[in-house]
C-alpha cells in the first residue's frame, strides 16, 4: 500500500511533533518510574549482591540489611568452627552523625569489616585503597556522597560522633538510595565510632538482701566538651555487639545444610543465604514502604497519559481523513487495509517516540547516577519492556481510532 | 413410459432451456437491474421513506444520469446501487450478480473489482500526490510497486495529468482534483462507473472537460456509467435519463 500511514503523519508537521513530544513525555515517564523503581530496589540491596559470603548469621530479629539487633562478637568464633565454614567474618552496622568542618551535620551509616578481605566489600575502590581504612579514624565513602557530606575530595576530614574521620577511599556503586550516607571502615574504627562520644559510667546500689545491682550508664559526651584525647581504637573482644558474621563455605558444601548447622551451633541467630538476605531487603523497602507502589502509580499514570495522547492524535487524524477512508472502503478496500494504514500509523508513532524516550531516559540515567547518586537502572529487559508497553499503548489507541471506520457512511463519502 | 410422458419430458426441457437463454440475455443487456428498491431512514422515533418502489435498468455501456432535486434521494439510490447501502427492501443485480446476496466481504470485493467511484468532493487523499492516489487504488487491486507506478502513470496520461502527477491535491485546481479522482476510478479497468455530481463542485469550463472525459472514457472501452447530476449541461452525452422527485423514479425517454 502507498504510505498513506506515513505520509498522514507527516502531513502535519507541528501537530506531529507536538504529538511525538507527548509520546516522548509519556513514554519517558514510564522508563523512569521504572528505572529508579528497579535502580531503587537494586540500591537498597547492592551491598549484599556485590558481597562474597554465602550466608549471612544475623539475629533472629533482623528486618533488613540495616535494621537488626546486635549480636555477640563472639559468635564469629563460634561459626567459625561449625563444619563447613571456610571463613567467618564479622560485620558491624552501626549509626552516626558526620559532622563537616563547615559545621553541616548528617546522619551516616557506619559499616566496620575486614578490609583485608573481600568477603563484605566486593565494591570497587575508584580512589584511594580499601586497605587505608585499617588506619586509625580512617573511611571510605561512596564517590556520589560526598558532596552530602559536605565534602569536596579524598584525604578531607570530617568528624563522626567526637571522633576524627579521615576520607581515605571513595566507593563506587554502593550507597542506597533510601538509607543514611554510608561509611565504610575497620570494624575497630567502627566499634570506636559507635561508642564516640559516649561517656561511660557504672553505678551500683546496693539491695536490701545484700545483692549489688549495677547499671552501666552511657551518656552523651557535652558537644563542646574537650575531646577526649584520641587513642587508637581498641580491637573488638568477644562481648563487642557486631550485626551480622559473613560466612564463605568450604568448596562443595550443601548451603541449605550448612545454615542448619550454624543455626543449631549459634542459638538465637538467624542464617540467610545471600539470596534469601538480598530478598528481603528489596521486598521490604519496595512493599512495607510503599515506595514501590507509588512508583508503579508513577509508571500507571505514563502509560495512561500516554494512551490517551496517543489515542487522541490517532482519532484527530483518523477523523480528519474519515472520508478518505470511507473512499477506500467504498472503493472495495477491506477493513483490514484500512485497520492495518492506522496500526501502521500508531506503530510508527511508537517507534518514533521510543527511541528519543529511551536516548533521554539513558542519558538522565547517567546524569542523575554521577550527580546526584540515584540510579535509573535501565536494563535490557526494562527498556524492551517498556517498548512492548509502547507498541501496546499506541496499539491500543489505535484500536480505539479505529471504531471511526467500522462503517462507511455514504453520507461522508458522498458529502459535497 | 407412454408418448404423452416423454412429450411433457421434453416440453419441460426446452421450457428450462428458454429461461436460460432469457436471463442470460437479460445479464448481457442490462448491466444494472433494480428491482422494488425501498429505503426508510430511521432516526430516532422518526421514519423516513427516502426512495419509493423503485426499478431501474441501465444497459451496458450507457450513461445512464439521473437527476431530480436536491433530497430526492439521488444520493441514497447510487449508494445502494453500488452496494454502499443496504436498501430496505429490494434487489439490485450488478453485471448478473446479485449484489446483496453476496457476504460483506464478497461484496466489497465485488465493488474493488467492478466498480470506479468519482465524488462531488473528489475524496483525493491530501497526504499523497496526484499519482500516488492513483496508485493506492492499484495497490488495492493487487497491482503494486512498478507496475502500479506504471499504470498510474498511464491513467493520468489519459486524463491529460501527466506533468501534475507529483503535485498535492492542494496545488491542483478542482478541474484537476477530479481528473485525478477519475484517473482513479479508472484504475484497474472496472466495468461500471459510479458519478456522484461529478461536476457540481467545478465551474463550467472545468465542468465541461469532465462531462468530455467521462463520455470519452466511457464510449471508449464499453463501460457501463451512472451519473447522478443537476448539471443540465450532462443531459447532451447521456444515453437515457431518469428522474428522482421525493423517491420515486420517473424514467425519463431513453434516447
Ligand atoms: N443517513 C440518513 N438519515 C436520515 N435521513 C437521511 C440520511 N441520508 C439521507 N437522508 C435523507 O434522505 C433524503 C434523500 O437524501 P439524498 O439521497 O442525499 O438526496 P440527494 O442526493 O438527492 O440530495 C433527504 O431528505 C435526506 O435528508
Ligand atoms: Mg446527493
Amino acid at each position: 500500500m502507498a504510505s498513506i500511514a506515513r505520509k498522514n503523519l507527516f502531513e502535519d508537521i507541528p501537530r506531529f511533533i507536538v504529538a511525538q513530544a507527548g509520546i516522548v513525555f509519556a513514554v519517558s515517564l514510564v522508563t523512569i518510574q521504572v528505572g529508579i523503581l528497579k535502580g531503587f530496589t537494586r540500591s537498597t540491596a547492592l551491598l549484599i549482591d556485590q558481597s562474597s559470603a554465602d550466608l549471612w548469621v544475623a539475629s533472629k530479629e533482623m528486618v533488613h540489611l540495616e535494621l537488626t539487633s546486635p549480636i555477640a562478637a563472639e559468635k564469629v568464633v563460634q561459626a567459625q568452627k561449625v563444619p563447613g565454614v571456610e571463613r567467618a567474618e564479622a560485620l558491624m552496622i552501626r549509626s552516626s552523625v558526620w559532622r563537616s568542618d563547615s559545621g553541616l551535620i548528617t546522619p551516616v551509616r557506619i559499616f566496620g569489616f575486614d578490609p583485608d578481605s573481600r568477603l563484605f566489600a566486593g565494591w570497587a575502590v575508584s580512589q584511594g585503597k580499601l586497605s587505608a581504612a585499617k588506619q586509625p579514624f580512617s573511611v571510605l565513602v561512596d564517590r556520589s556522597s560526598l558532596k552530602n557530606l559536605g565534602q569536596t575530595q579524598l584525604g578531607e576530614q570530617g568528624k563522626i560522633g567526637t571522633l576524627p574521620a579521615r576520607i581515605v577511599g571513595l566507593s563506587q556503586d554502593t550507597q542506597s538510595i533510601v538509607s543514611s550516607i554510608f561509611i565504610f571502615t575497620s570494624l575497630e574504627n567502627a566499634n570506636a565510632y559507635a561508642t564516640a562520644g559516649l561517656n561511660t559510667s557504672v553505678s551500683c546500689t546496693r539491695q536490701t538482701k545484700g545483692d549489688l545491682t549495677c547499671t552501666n550508664n552511657f551518656e552523651n559526651a557535652p558537644l563542646d566538651g574537650v575531646a577526649a584525647p584520641l587513642t587508637t581504637p581498641r580491637s573488638l573482644s568477644i562481648s563487642d555487639p557486631i550485626s551480622y558474621v559473613l560466612v564463605r563455605a568450604k568448596a562443595g558444601q550443601d548451603l541449605q545444610q550448612l545454615k542448619q548447622r550454624l543455626e543449631a551451633a549459634l542459638p538465637n541467630t538467624r542464617v540467610y543465604t545471600q539470596a534469601e538476605i538480598a530478598d528481603q531487603t528489596r521486598v521490604y523497602w519496595s512493599d512495607r514502604t510503599g515506595v514501590g507502589f507509588i512508583l508503579s502509580l508513577g509508571a500507571t499514570v505514563g502509560f495512561v497519559v500516554g494512551m490517551v495522547i496517543v489515542g487522541q492524535i490517532l482519532y484527530s487524524s483518523v477523523t480528519d481523513h474519515v472520508r478518505e477512508f470511507g473512499t477506500l472502503k467504498a472503493m472495495g478496500a477491506s477493513n483490514w487495509v484500512i485497520y492495518s494504514v492506522i496500526l501502521e500509523q500508531a506503530m510508527w508513532m511508537a517507534l518514533l517516540g521510543y527511541i528519543p524516550s529511551m536516548a533521554f531516559c539513558l542519558g538522565l540515567g547517567a546524569w542523575t547516577q554521577t550527580a546526584k547518586g540515584i540510579m535509573i537502572l535501565i536494563t535490557p529487559a526494562t527498556a524492551g519492556g517498556v517498548f512492548m508497553l509502547t507498541v501496546v499503548m499506541c496499539v491500543g489507541s489505535a484500536l480505539f481510532a479505529v471504531q471511526k471506520v467500522t462503517r462507511v457512511d455514504p453520507a461522508i463519502v458522498f458529502k459535497a | 413410459m407412454t408418448a404423452t410422458q416423454i412429450d411433457l419430458l421434453q416440453s419441460a426441457g426446452s421450457a428450462s432451456q428458454a429461461n436460460l437463454s432469457i436471463s442470460a440475455e437479460r445479464t448481457e443487456v442490462n448491466a444494472i437491474v433494480a428491482r422494488g428498491i425501498e429505503m426508510i431512514y430511521q432516526s430516532g422515533a422518526e421514519r423516513f421513506r427516502a426512495l419509493k418502489n423503485i426499478d431501474l435498468d441501465v444497459k451496458r455501456g450507457d450513461i445512464q444520469l439521473l437527476m431530480g432535486p436536491s433530497g430526492s434521494g439521488k444520493t441514497t439510490l447510487l449508494s445502494i446501487l453500488a452496494g454502499i447501502l443496504t436498501p430496505t427492501a429490494g434487489s439490485v443485480s450488478l453485471l448478473g450478480e446479485e449484489i446483496f446476496k453476496l457476504s460483506g466481504s464478497k461484496l466489497a470485493h465485488f465493488r474493488l473489482q467492478n466498480i470506479g467511484f468519482i465524488f462531488q468532493g473528489f475524496n483525493l487523499f491530501p497526504a499523497l500526490t496526484a499519482i500516488e492516489n492513483v496508485e493506492v487504488a492499484l495497490n488495492l487491486k493487487g497491482i503494486r510497486k512498478g507496475a502500479a507506478r506504471q499504470q498510474a502513470l498511464g491513467l493520468l496520461d489519459q486524463v491529460g495529468l501527466s506533468q501534475q502527477a507529483k503535485r498535492h491535491p492542494q496545488d491542483l485546481s478542482g478541474g484537476q482534483k477530479q481528473r485525478v479522482a477519475i484517473a482513479r476510478a479508472l484504475a484497474g479497468n472496472p466495468r461500471l462507473i459510479m458519478a456522484d455530481e461529478p461536476t457540481a463542485a467545478l465551474d463550467s469550463h472545468n465542468g465541461h472537460a469532465v462531462i468530455e472525459l467521462l463520455r470519452n472514457l466511457a464510449k471508449e472501452k464499453g463501460r457501463t456509467v451512472l451519473i447522478v447530476t443537476h448539471d443540465p449541461r450532462i443531459i447532451d452525452v447521456a444515453d437515457s435519463v431518469a428522474y428522482l422527485e421525493d423517491g420515486v423514479l420517473k424514467a425519463g425517454a431513453h434516447r
